[in-house]
């Protein structure tokens, strides 16, 4: 009975009353033509676009699609993050070589590979999943890098002091003393991929959210298109607290909500 | 390199060590330190002489910046002296931390591996190297003699101040030193706890015969652990005053502190040490 007391206050009421009276505002500007577009459905359509889509069994494989895509890029992503980040926070020669390309890189938005991705790959599923890795991977490896080389310098001088073997030292001390910061990481790129993937199936690859969204535009129905928008959104949502209780739970800290610290 | 590889001082008691004369296990020489500060390089101590003999138990005093925890770091290797300094761990140049010779910072919370447990924080040192009953054992032991059995599998930051002190002391503990390096290791308790743990380190002392320097500003406390007390003053500073303490062992908190020599100490260092602030 606690916990579920404690998850109603857990929810963020007022944020949601907010939520709730912009969708009202939203419903009567368009039922009262205060905002009158041909296309721009009010919240009760978009609402009725989601559960045609829902019945007639269109949205729920295209999410699956999307969902995929991210986790797969998100997966391979974080591995190529981290195991690079790891190499060149703990290898001053390889950081010292590799980084001028980095930054050069990393300049570059990424965006702006997409043509170029899809003139090499063409219209195909790896088109869009080497977007989506190629963008996830720089969150995870800056954070991995900045976690490696920030341990802080008490606890160096701690496993100095100890003559911890250097296997140890990274083992024991700076992988466990980055990972905090390596989440974050990884959960800024979650975020992305899931982005990406949308834009990939945009533009490249012909499945999924993104392009039953332009496919909706096309056909103009604003109302699945906009249904569309809302479950993309949805499952950036879902992603993100899906990951966020994941950390807190494997990783109790002072920070995280099971540390017990007050505000 | 060479002075890591010095194998650990025999863990006799006092009474059947080999030498009537003891070896020296520190043995510093014209030691000068330059560290980096707003306006360039600081002068932090000049030609500082000074030799910790084996099995003895020396306290430094000095204000607050005299230089008390750089020097406990250049002991424990962690620090290098500028050249022609010469800082030697019995026979051998100091030039990394020496194999036995174990710190407790003065920073404790910054000391502790916050993801660990408490157990696995006083265990650290020994992964690897010892067995897991031993290992074990160990960590039972040095976390009895600190009080915090109780506290095993508690995480750091949920314990108080003085209570991370005190897991510091016993990961130390846990390594069965021949030389401990102590920074303030008391400063975060209250006066019981405080006087109890200063028997438990005079007792660890005892014990081991380990050799133990050791920083405080509780003049109190170095006279009574100490057979000697060194005071920083100057700045840059040197060794103003090295006071002999020789209060017979084992100690008492009442009658040792109560004793005409401990007084008449006691004085002594005080005046050392308001020398020190003008
Ligand atoms: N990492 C560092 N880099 C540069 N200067 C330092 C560093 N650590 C300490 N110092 C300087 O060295 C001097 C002595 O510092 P130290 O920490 O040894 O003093 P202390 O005697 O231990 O003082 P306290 O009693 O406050 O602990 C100070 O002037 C300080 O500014
Ligand atoms: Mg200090």
């Amino acid at each position: 009975m606690t916990s579920r007391m404690r998850r109603l206050r857990w929810i963020n009421w007022p944020g949601l009353l907010t939520m709730g009276l912009l969708a009202g505002a939203w419903e009567a500007a368009v039922r009262w033509s205060l905002l009158d577009y041909q296309y721009l459905p009010a919240p009760a359509a978009i609402a009725q676009g989601a559960r045609t889509l829902l019945t007639s069994g269109e949205l729920i494989p295209n999410v699956l699609h999307t969902l995929l895509v991210t986790l797969i890029g998100w997966s391979l992503a974080s591995a190529i993050g981290i195991a690079l980040g790891l190499l060149l926070g703990l290898s001053p020669t390889a950081y010292r070589y590799s980084m001028t390309s980095f930054e050069v890189t990393k300049a570059i938005p990424p965006i702006t590979f997409v043509p170029a991705t899809l003139l090499i790959f063409g219209f195909s599923l790896r088109m869009e999943l080497v977007i989506v890795v190629y963008v996830g991977v720089w969150p995870v490896l800056i954070n991995t890098i900045g976690g490696v080389r920030g341990v802080p310098v008490e606890l160096l001088d701690v496993a100095r002091m100890l003559r911890m073997s250097r296997y140890h030292r990274v083992r024991k001390l700076i992988v466990p003393a980055a990972i905090p910061e390596i989440i974050v990481g990884l959960r800024l790129t979650l975020s992305l991929c899931l982005v990406l993937a949308v834009v990939a199936e945009m533009v490249g690859n012909p499945a999924g959210l993104g392009h039953a969204l332009v496919l909706a535009q096309q056909a103009l129905q604003p109302e699945k298109m906009f249904a569309y928008v809302l479950s993309a959104g949805v499952l950036g949502i879902t992603l993100n607290a899906v990951f966020r209780s994941a950390a807190a739970w494997m990783l109790p800290s002072p920070t995280s909500g099971r540390g017990g610290g007050s505000p | 390199m060479k002075a890591n590889e010095q194998p650990v001082a025999e863990q006799a008691s006092a009474e059947d060590r080999p030498q009537p004369q003891p070896r020296n296990t520190f043995e510093c020489r014209n030691l000068s330190v330059e560290l980096r500060s707003s306006g360039g390089l600081a002068c932090i101590c000049r030609s500082i002489d000074f030799e910790v003999r084996e099995g003895e138990f020396v306290s430094i005093m000095g204000r607050s910046g005299s230089g008390k925890t750089t020097l406990l770091r250049i002991l424990g290797g962690l620090l290098s002296p500028t050249p022609g300094s010469t800082v030697r761990y019995y026979s051998e140049q100091v030039d990394g931390p020496p194999r036995g010779v174990i710190t407790v910072f003065q920073n404790y919370a910054a000391s502790l591996l916050p993801w660990r447990t408490v157990e696995k924080n006083v265990a650290l040192g020994l992964e690897g190297k010892v067995s897991k009953d031993e290992k074990a054992e160990r960590v039972a032991e040095a976390l009895a003699m600190v009080s915090l059995s109780k506290r095993a599998k508690d995480y750091p930051w949920r314990l108080s101040g003085g209570m991370q002190q005190r897991v510091q002391l016993a990961r130390a503990l846990a390594m069965r030193p021949s030389v401990l390096l102590l920074d303030e290791p008391f400063g975060a308790l209250d006066a019981m706890t405080k006087t109890t743990l200063q028997d438990e380190l005079l007792h660890v002392y005892e014990q081991t015969g380990a050799t133990v320097v050791f920083v405080t500003h509780d003049v109190d406390e170095a006279l009574y652990l100490s057979d000697r007390v060194l005071i920083l003053q100057g700045d840059p500073s040197t060794i103003g005053e090295s006071v002999a303490v020789q209060c017979s062992r084992p100690r008492d908190q009442i009658e040792t502190k109560q004793s005409e020599g401990f007084l008449t100490l006691r004085r002594k260092v005080y005046e050392a040490i308001m020398q020190g602030h003008d």
